[in-house]
């Protein structure tokens, strides 16, 4: 019969099974297991009959997502009814089924034992069907609640993966600066802006305009990807915040979202440092052909920092006139050349070696503005890291 | 010691009629299986005793009991319970004159069951 998709059952009271529950009996007389499974039926539910608790086991094991409930015989040949219960509460997979004993009524003290050994019940025999379904039933309303919390777990897993995955994506986009700061509980407050000191970074290559137009398309990316890579490194090893790239240029910015009070020589020590590992790349680059040079600008001064944008595409982004300056010194500089404003190295001066380049007049300045170009850095190794505080304050010479 | 039950209760079988909604091919599917697995377990009863191992009376004659109570065999189910319960206390005193009596019992049983058109062919 098909019990399973019954909407009530004979009792009228409403109560209805919504998927496939089946009962697995384990009793050694066919007498006791056919009329369970009749009364089984009468409420929606279909059984799987065994004879001892050995073939009750293997068949638990061979497949039990759609068993709600067992009915265990205390005395069975093969395996008794206590071994059977101790295995099922022991196998990892089976030990959330509800296990009712089905035991005669002078038999109360081993029901009791099989209690203490995790039975949700027991069923006296002979079997009184409205005692059986209201036992049944109870456990089954035990398996759609296990059922539901499981679907409520896969669903939260699920969410949390995404949400994981978010923001493993969001740090692959985004610094990993700016990563943090979203997921953080200040990040709305710090992304809608706030004001501060910081020090932007530009650089990009001179030289890439007349490659990218005589190079391979594959050739230009290959290259880009190569610098950006390079570049990458010193950028997170220094922390600075990635703004943007755009072709062979970036931005980078330090003290913020993170408080950096070494920002300058950070800023500094990460422009030598590229400067450096891009001379071993130009090298390469130029045995195939290809002359390019690093300029990099370096401004410090107050600024705006937030969420830059529209809806659908916003940038944590540096807005101020030291942004302005850096990316003008940036497209000063010469390849290979740092240049600095006047703030920057004011900062840095201790641990520097640098060279006047004169007063430059930048486009949008009313104001010439003396700029020093950065020609060694002392202290620590250049292409180490001065992410630890170790390093700050070595720069004396 | 027990002659004062019947062999066959029917008020209880009344109830396992009732209980099935009066499906009488499946009371007479149910006797048969009794009276099938019954025989076997009198038998093992009967050769447990033979044998001299008195602890393979005990699941026998405590499946012969349940089945036998749910069937209205209220006789043969006292005399097995008695016979599983001195079986497992180890009371070998008596015990043959128990399974003897479990053993007359069950033909009578037999015979009622048949009387009552439960034996079926």
């Amino acid at each position: 019969m098909d019990g399973n998709r019954r909407s009530n059952d004979e009792a009228g009271t409403g109560w209805f099974v919504t998927s496939a529950a089946v009962a697995l009996i384990a009793d050694d007389s066919a007498v006791n297991r056919m009329l369970l499974s009749r009364h089984l039926a009468s409420i929606g539910i279909d059984a799987r009959e065994t004879a001892d608790g050995k073939s009750a086991l293997a068949a638990l094991r061979e497949s039990s997502d759609d068993v709600a409930v067992v009915l265990l015989d205390v005395m069975m040949p093969e395996m008794d009814g206590y071994e059977t219960l101790a295995a099922i509460k022991s196998d990892e997979t089976l030990r959330h089924l509800p296990v009712i004993m089905i035991s005669a009524v002078d038999e109360l003290d081993s029901v009791a034992r099989c209690l203490e050994m995790g039975a949700v019940d027991y069923l006296p025999k002979p079997f009184n069907p409205v005692i059986l379904a209201a036992r049944v039933r109870a456990s089954l309303a035990d398996k759609r609640l296990r059922d539901l919390e499981i679907a409520h777990a896969a669903q939260r897993d699920a969410f949390l993966a995404t949400i994981e995955r978010q923001k493993s994506e969001l740090a692959r986009f985004l610094s990993p600066q700016v990563a943090a700061l979203v997921s953080s509980p200040e990040g709305e407050q710090m992304l809608a802006g706030h004001r501060r000191e910081a020090t932007a970074v530009f650089c990009d290559l001179r030289g890439f305009t007349a490659f990218s137009d005589s190079a391979e398309p594959e050739e230009v990316l290959g290259l880009l990807r190569e610098y950006h890579a390079m570049m990458g490194t010193h950028i997170v090893e220094h922390g600075g915040t990635l703004e943007h790239f755009a072709g062979d240029g970036m931005m980078v910015f330090f003290n913020d979202p993170v408080l950096q009070a070494d920002h300058v020589e950070r800023a500094v020590r990460m422009s030598v440092a590229m400067r450096e590992k891009f001379a071993e790349l130009a090298g390469r680059w130029s045995k195939l052909g290809y002359e390019l040079g690093l300029g990099i600008g370096i401004a410090t001064g107050y600024a705006t920092l937030g969420r830059i944008g529209f809806e659908g595409r916003y940038d944590y982004g540096m807005v101020g006139a030291a942004v302005i300056v850096a990316s003008r010194l940036s497209s000063a500089a010469e390849a290979n050349q740092i240049l600095v404003n006047p703030r920057a190295y004011a900062a840095v001066e201790e641990m520097v070696t640098a060279e006047p380049v004169g007063e430059l007049q930048l486009k949008g300045f009313a104001r010439a503005i003396p700029t020093m170009n950065v020609v060694r850095a002392h202290g620590a190794e250049s292409s180490s890291p001065v992410l630890s505080g170790a390093g700050r304050g070595e720069g004396a010479p | 010691m027990n002659a004062d039950l019947p062999v066959i209760d029917e008020a209880v079988l009344d109830e396992l009629r009732a209980s099935v909604n009066g499906d009488e091919a499946f009371v007479l599917e149910l006797a048969a299986a009794y009276l099938a697995e019954g025989e076997g377990h009198i038998e093992q009863v009967a050769t447990a005793l033979a044998s001299g191992d008195i602890a393979a009376m005990v699941r026998p004659a405590h499946t012969l009991k349940s089945s036998s109570a749910a069937l209205g065999a209220v006789r043969l189910a006292e005399l097995c319970r008695a016979v599983e319960h001195a079986a497992r206390d180890g009371q070998v005193d008596g015990l043959a004159a128990a399974v003897a009596q479990a053993k007359a019992a069950w033909m009578e049983t037999v015979a009622a069951m048949t009387k009552l058109g439960l034996a079926g062919s």
